[in-house]
Formats: structure tokens, sequence, C-alpha cells
């Protein structure tokens, strides 16, 4: 019978989807743990490089009542250009994992459109590039390759270069967004201001009494070194959270279609054997049906 | 002589986490050294060798590009770029050495700078 067949035919291509979703978690679960590694080892660095910031930071603004002045520091009340970095992952099969940033990062655009703020836009990522050259929205970078393997020269490079826009005056603000590892089953979207350094995050407690020598003697110079650090850090920490997040979506994503693969062989199965079942019987009333006129 | 502790991390992670004599480091305007104490300071570091001396005395050279330190009265943090550790018990040293050199000279900072710590590194190989 032609049904039988078919369902035949389905349970086969079911189970080959199985094994490719299967394959897929597996291979996203090994290269997890290593994206892992990498960022518990970037953590204590970008943890100290902070708090080392912190603590020039809450310097300087103890020595100078009306605030930090320096360009990093300088906090427009009204931006009138923002630049958004955003990042993505190259690959899609994870979820709602890139739609989220995508989704934040359009609902970013319009609150600030609706300031009369200009948007510029830089993706890191091959999805959220798609998606915004498919809506026809203009974007100033596109970074395809490096939330798959994120490398800090190349992170640094491009963040400089956003840095730089910011210090000749072209953007008044930087964010960076990007959906973030919390635990193997949750993401979290993260809108980061890169530029200025949002003093407001950084904790300036004044218990430390100590007075804090500098060298250089010039404040600026160590400033802006580590300024320039700091935001090529948290580029980088933002690119392998990222994409450990990505990692474990995908994990998600394939486990879910596993099963659900697993779900459907199990009900085609079902099917399937009262389809036999039912050809078996009108068989045999065939057969009895033909016996008994016979008779 | 009096311990302190002395903490050197780069974006790999923590390579160096323990209780130090002494350490030289190559601020960005001179190399300076820290004993326990110290009083609190923030320097810049400039392409150079970091020598710790340890609590057995024995020496401890690290390469590094560039950087930044904390010191205060209890711990010594430095927040390096790229490191390379030189120590005497090393088997593979010559290409620990080497590996130094590459990294010094991959720095953007004036070849003065790279010329005095690479020919440190190569003094620093000799005597271990």
């Amino acid at each position: 019978m032609a049904n039988l067949k078919e369902i035949k035919r389905k349970i086969g291509s079911v189970k080959n989807t199985q094994k490719t979703t299967n394959a897929m978690k597996l291979v996203s679960s090994a290269k997890f743990k290593r994206t892992e590694e990498l960022a518990k080892k970037s953590r204590v660095y970008a943890g100290k490089l902070t708090e080392l910031l912190n603590e020039i930071a809450q310097k300087m603004q103890q020595s100078n009542a009306e605030g930090i002045d320096n360009i990093y520091f300088r906090n427009v009340e009204n931006p009138k250009k923002v630049d958004i970095v955003f990042i993505t992952a190259d690959k899609g099969l994870c979820g709602g994992f890139n739609f989220q940033t995508i989704k934040r990062t359009n609902q970013l655009i319009s609150e600030y459109q609706a300031q009369d703020v200009k948007v510029r836009l830089r993706a890191v990522g091959r999805k959220g590039i798609d998606y915004f050259k498919f809506n026809n929205v203009e974007l100033m970078n596109e970074v395809i390759g490096l939330s798959a393997a994120p490398e800090f020269k190349q992170a640094a490079e491009l963040i400089s270069e956003v840095a730089e826009s910011y210090v000749n005056g072209e953007t008044d603000k930087i964010i960076l967004i990007h959906n973030g590892y919390i635990n193997m089953i949750t993401q979290e979207i993260r809108v980061d201001q890169i530029l200025p350094v949002d003093t407001s995050k950084l904790e300036l407690n004044s218990a430390s009494t100590s007075e804090l020598e500098v060298e250089p003697d010039d404040d600026d110079t160590l400033l802006d070194a580590l300024v320039k650090r700091y935001i090529e850090y948290t580029m980088y920490y933002s690119l392998i959270d990222s994409l450990a997040a990505e990692h474990s979506a995908r994990m998600q994503a394939m486990d879910a279609a596993t099963t659900n693969a697993k779900e459907m062989v199990k009900e085609l199965t079902v099917k399937y054997n009262k389809a036999r079942q039912e050809a078996i019987t009108t068989e045999l009333i065939e057969i009895i049906s033909g016996m008994e006129s016979m008779k | 002589m009096e311990l302190m502790k002395l903490e050197i991390v780069t974006p790999d992670g923590v390579i160096f986490d323990a209780e130090v004599k002494q350490v030289t480091l190559p601020g960005s305007e001179g190399e300076f050294g820290v004993l326990a104490k110290h009083a609190t300071l923030v320097s810049l570091l400039d392409t150079g060798v970091i020598v710790i001396e340890k609590s057995d005395s024995s020496e401890l050279a690290v390469a590094i590009n560039s950087g930044y330190v904390k010191v205060d009265e209890e711990k010594t943090t430095c927040i390096v770029d790229g490191a390379v550790a030189l120590s005497g018990d090393d088997s593979d040293l010559a290409k620990a050495l080497e590996e130094a050199k590459t990294l010094l000279k991959s720095t953007e900072s004036s070849n003065t700078a790279i010329a005095a710590a690479v020919s440190k590194v190569e003094h620093i190989g000799k005597s271990l």
C-alpha cells in the first residue's frame, strides 16, 4: 500500500534529522566547553582592568570637583549621534539567539530615532548583517567570522576604529549589544555603554583614603591608555561571552529538536503500525468474504 | 625580609600569584623596584622584563610587551598584554627565550626600549 511506504519514508527522514541535530548538539557542547574555558581565563583580566580603571577614575573625581575632565568621560546630555555595535552569530539554528539581539537593536534604534538622534550601526556576525541588509538598513561596518572565532587583535582594531570616531566627534555615544551567557539554559541581552565611560557604573566608593601616585605624572596619558585597553577588552570579552551564549543556545535548540524528532518517530511508528494492521484486516476480510461467497 | 603578594595577569589568565621578596618593573618613566609596604602607585609598563625575587631568593624573569601595574601596601598587581616567563629550571629555556624575543619585538615601543629589553633577556638567558 502506498500509504505504508510513504510513512516508512517519513520515519527514515525524521530519523536522519534526529541524527544531524544530535551531532550538532555534541559539536556545540564541545565548542562550548572550549569557549567557557577562554571566558574563565579572560574574566580575571577583565576584572582586574575594571578594578584599576575604577580606582583611577575615583582618584580623578576626588581631585576634581567637576567630575573627570577627560574626553572618554565627557558626558553629553543629549547625544546627537549614536553608534551601535551589535554582535550576532555567523550561523543560525540556535533558537531565538540571534533574533533577540536584532530585536533589542531595533528597539534601541527606534528609541533613539524618536529622540531625533542619528544612529549608525556596526554589525558583527553574518546573521545580523543579513537581517539589516534585507531590510535595507545601512551598516557602517560588517564583520564576518569574528563572532565565531574571537580574536583579540581583530576585536581591538574594530573597536579602536569606533573609538576614533568618538574622539573625532563623529559620534557622541557608543553602545555595544550582545546576547550574553548566564548559564546553560539562559542567555541575557546585554546593552553596554562603551563610550563615554559610564561613571555611574563604576563603583566610586570614597572609602579609600590612601594617596594614589600615578606614573607618568600626567593623568591623561595613563587614563587614555587604560580606557583604550578597557574598551578593547570589553569588546573582546563580549565576543567571547556572545560565543558562549551562542553555543549554549544552540545546544538547547538542538536538544529540543532531537527530542521532537524522537517524539515524531514514535508517532509515525504508531501510525505505521495502525496502517499495517488496517491493511491486514482489509485483506483478511477480503479473503473471508471471498470464501463465504464460494459456499 | 618581609614578603608581599605579587600577581601577574594576562588575557590568558593569571600566570603568577605568590608571595615574593622584591619585584623590579619596567615602568614607562624608568625601571623601578617594589618592596613590601610600598606606597600606593599606578604606573604604565613599557616593553621590558619583570624581575621577581621569590621568597626562596631565586630569581624569575618575565618578559612583557606592555601593561599596567598597581601597587598598594599589601599587594602588587601587574596587568600585562603578553608575557613569557623565563625561569632557570625550565628545560626548554631556549624556546622560551625565543618566544620572549618575538614578543618584545612585536610591540610598538621605541626601538631602543625593545633593544634594551632584548639584550636584557639575552643576558638573563646566559646567567640562568
